[in-house]
């Protein structure tokens, strides 16, 4: 494989990863917002 | 009612103008890697070898969140605050994520370079037992059910894992290993063998990585402050 090639690999390594996470943290955010939003309706 | 948000929560507005800085430093670093810092020689991978500017990075935001669970931890085990245990567990799982990341990126600068993916060096391999101990860390505060227990035994695990930290970082000074050696800050432009392109290209990264850091904290920190406001109210319900 070319030097390029495994550049490529490795950017591509660090990103998914960092976009991955923060996607994780979305969804569980949005889940714990909306289970917060059905208990303050029964409170 | 939805109680008033803590203090201590990340104010959104602050989340998002953090988040839009960090992309402008991401897309700076970007910009001066690619296009400005010139191809190191054959011997540190040529092409591959910027590699670099997102390998070190990776290491020091990991360094960052490490001394963050290690004061955090202190805090906590003095004061019984949450707010530190939550601060502790949200930095040790950042630490993590970017330990991963130099873990992975390291073998792949290391295979076409060195011809093999790892070698068991001390930078290499206490790099390993570090991203190991923080992950028991995370381990143990999902095994432990009492969170007041688990927050105690995380925090002395967080003291004691960062003994490693140094380890990990003077390892190529105390004993001989294939990892390069980083430059000195007395000068820094000789002994790292980067020219001014690379240097600023290489800080701009440490700095876009600084912030991406400290953007992640702020949304994990929020995160859990979420958390904690869903099990009160749940436990205020059932009773």
């Amino acid at each position: 494989m070319s030097e390029l090639t495994w550049l490529f690999i490795a950017f591509s390594a660090v990103w998914v990863g960092i976009g991955a996470y923060v996607l994780s943290l979305g969804v569980r955010q949005r889940k714990l917002e909306s289970r917060l939003e059905e208990l303050d309706r029964k409170d | 009612m939805r109680a008033p948000s803590s203090p201590d929560v990340p104010k959104q507005s602050a989340i998002t103008r953090l988040g839009i800085l960090t992309m402008v430093a991401i897309a700076a670093s970007l910009y001066l890697v690619f296009f400005e810092a010139r191809e190191a020689d054959a011997a540190m991978g040529g092409q591959l070898q910027r590699i670099f500017y997102f390998h070190v990075p990776s290491a020091w935001a990991a360094y960052l969140a490490f001394a963050i669970v290690f004061i955090s931890s202190i805090a906590y085990l003095r004061t019984g605050a949450r707010r530190w245990d939550l601060l502790a567990t949200s930095a040790a799982e950042l630490g993590v994520l970017f330990t991963t990341l130099v873990l992975i990126t390291g073998p792949i600068w290391a295979r076409p370079v060195w011809g093999t993916w790892w070698q068991w060096d001390a930078r290499l391999t206490s790099a390993l037992v570090m991203w190991l101990s923080y992950v028991g860390y995370l381990l143990l505060r999902g095994l432990v059910l009492d969170p007041t227990k688990a927050g105690r035994l995380a925090a002395v695990v967080g003291i004691v894992g960062f003994v490693n930290v140094p380890i990990v970082h003077f390892s190529v000074q105390w004993w001989r290993t294939l990892h390069p050696s980083g430059p000195t800050v007395a000068d820094m432009e000789r002994s790292s063998g980067l020219g001014s392109p690379e240097l600023i290209a290489f800080f701009v990264s440490l700095a876009a990585f600084t912030l991406l850091f400290a953007w992640l904290l702020a949304v994990r920190v929020r995160l859990g402050r979420t958390a904690d406001r869903v099990e009160q109210l749940e436990m205020k319900l059932a009773t």
